[in-house]
């Protein structure tokens, strides 16, 4: 089984999609600039002078980027899914000898590249509004970036094992989205068991990248550890949770239901 | 059997056991709910049976499904099965390289496959732009491009006119001929089971009532039925004496003209028959002995099955 194979044809398709549904593509990153610039106006607005000082502008830039990853993480794979056993299709993904698994890794490593695209423009974006240059060393910021959203895509296969057992669970992404800000304002330097909680650390360490300049490799070793340990560790149970409602949605005959 | 709390369990496939040797192509035949999608989704590992197994090319789909399931492909519910927002190339790329096939060294007979059904002068319009038909053809071209010696189509005509149903057929008959698939394949279509399949299922109430090749089934019911034309009516008597001979006798009036269906038990009973119908005074048009169609064989079966 060529999984390389596999992975092309995902991300392929996630490409030709996105072309093809194109206005929804920029619709979707306007709307992402917009709420940055909400957020951005209502923090100077109540802020003061003193906001864009100590580095909470640098921080609310991180922090946005960081919860847009997250966000999409999440999100996309159990839209993906709920649409896929809407439209018929999920089916035909389980048909594929590399396993349903593979497949949706696939589509989140697919959307994943693509985010980081579209994540990098909204950057520039804030950038140029907040007038703050950040560190961009992307030797640094792509693995801690892919270790601190692997969390997040945990969170994506529960949602998404949900979605093929319930089928409808969007409103359960309204709750989500606002536990996700929880974690990414957790002031993990004063509680170090909040360092345990997804994107939480991660989000710690690419701000120190971003705002303080530090390298991948300056970074405390420890700290870098436990983030790898977290990341994995939601991403895994993550997936042993898909796996368990997969294998409710076929003993209940589901997986073609919507 | 399917569990649901609070729910009856439903027990929708019992007790099958079934056999399909390579290059085969089976018919899988039924009333709704008997359990002829269940029967092929749990093949294809999509349902998890309570009990029993199932292998595919030798391999046991709930230990070894990558394996087994790269031995097969399918259409299942028709048109639903594709991305509509994909042109037809598009969705045949995709599942090939879904089952690990780089499309790019299969472009012949991927043009091949779109080509004989009829699909490649709109090969790059959205599949949504395509009519039911069509949409029906890159199903089955996406299944069929994924050159798996094991094929399921799971109601391949459903929703088709006459005409794009016996396209279908004609393109499927010509492809099982060449490729020597095993296709199973089912169908409230008996037309399409007799157009393609040699050996045919009948399943109700998810239990096989027969298992036979068409040309057998067929052949059971083949030298027996009559139909008789006489130019005009049969008396009441007569009409009763008849059905002392024959069985399942039908009388049809066109005009001064009557048709009369029946079955007998044995070839020779027929002198009895136009005896009674010469002494009625009516006047034999024509005799011909009547080749049941699968249609009919069917409904036997499954009204015997539904007696037992």
């Amino acid at each position: 089984m060529k999984r390389w194979v596999v992975f092309k044809a995902v991300f392929f398709r996630t490409i030709v999609e996105m072309r093809r549904y194109a206005f929804n593509t920029v619709a979707g990153l306007v709307t992402m600039y917009l709420i940055f610039l909400l957020l951005f106006l209502g923090a100077k607005f109540v802020g003061g002078p003193t906001f864009a000082t100590g580095g909470s502008l640098e921080g609310l830039v991180v922090g946005y980027l960081v919860w847009l990853l997250a966000l999409i993480a999440y999100q996309d794979l159990a839209w993906q899914i709920a649409s896929e056993a809407e439209i018929g299709t999920l089916e035909q993904l389980y048909l594929s000898p590399a396993g349903v698994a593979w497949v949706n890794g696939c589509y989140l490593l697919a959307r994943f590249l693509v985010t980081l695209l579209t994540g990098g423009l909204i950057l520039v974006l804030m950038m140029l509004t907040t007038s703050r240059l950040l560190h961009l060393d992307l030797v640094s910021l792509i693995p801690l970036t892919a270790l601190t959203v692997a969390s997040a895509y945990g969170f994506g296969f529960v949602m998404g094992g949900l979605a093929l057992v319930f089928k409808r669970i969007q409103q359960t992404f309204q709750i989500l989205q606002f536990v996700f800000v929880a974690f990414l304002i957790a002031p993990v330097g004063r509680y170090a068991w909040l360092k345990y909680m997804p994107l939480a650390l991660g989000n710690e360490l690419i701000r120190r990248v971003m705002v303080d300049g530090v390298r991948l490799w300056r970074l405390p070793p420890g700290d870098l550890g436990l983030a790898t340990l977290v990341g994995l560790g939601y991403f895994l149970a993550g997936l042993g949770a898909f796996g368990w409602c997969l294998r409710v949605a076929r003993d209940r005959g589901m997986l073609g239901q919507y | 059997m399917f569990t649901r709390r609070g729910k009856p369990p439903v027990t929708a496939v019992d007790d099958v056991s079934l056999t399909v040797g390579p290059g085969e192509v089976v018919g899988l035949l039924g009333p709704n709910g008997a359990g002829k999608t269940t029967l092929i989704k749990c093949a294809l590992g999509l349902i998890r049976p309570t009990a029993g197994s199932v292998l595919i090319s030798g391999w046991d789909v709930s230990t070894s499904y990558g394996r087994a399931v790269s031995n097969a492909a399918a259409v299942l519910e028709g048109a639903r099965n594709i991305y509509w927002r994909l042109t037809p190339r598009e969705n045949v790329r995709f599942f090939m390289g879904l089952h690990g096939l780089d499309p790019g060294r299969h472009a012949a007979y991927v043009e091949e496959l779109l080509e004989r059904l009829g699909l490649r002068q709109r090969a790059d319009e959205p599949v949504l732009n395509l009519s039911t038909g069509m949409k029906q053809k890159v199903a089955v071209v996406t299944a069929l491009a994924k050159q798996t010696p094991l094929v399921f189509l799971d109601e391949p005509t459903l929703g088709l006119d006459v005409e794009t149903s016996l396209e279908l057929r004609a393109v499927l008959r010509e492809l099982v001929r060449e490729t020597g698939r095993t296709i199973v394949v089912s169908s409230h279509d008996m037309g399409v089971v007799e157009d393609i399949a040699e050996r045919v299922v009948i399943i109700k109430g998810g239990r096989i009532l027969a298992d036979s090749r068409v040309r057998d089934l067929l052949g059971l019911f083949a030298t027996r039925a009559y139909r008789l034309v006489l130019s005009n009516g049969l008396g009441a008597e007569q009409a009763s004496r008849l059905g002392t001979v024959a069985r399942d006798v039908a009388f049809r009036t066109h005009g001064r003209r009557t048709e009369v269906e029946f079955i007998l038990p044995s070839a020779d009973k027929l002198y009895e028959v136009i005896d009674a119908v010469r002494e009625a005074g009516a006047v034999i048009e024509s005799i011909t002995e009547k080749e049941p169609d699968l249609e009919e064989a069917y409904l036997r079966v499954v009204r015997d099955g539904e007696k037992a």
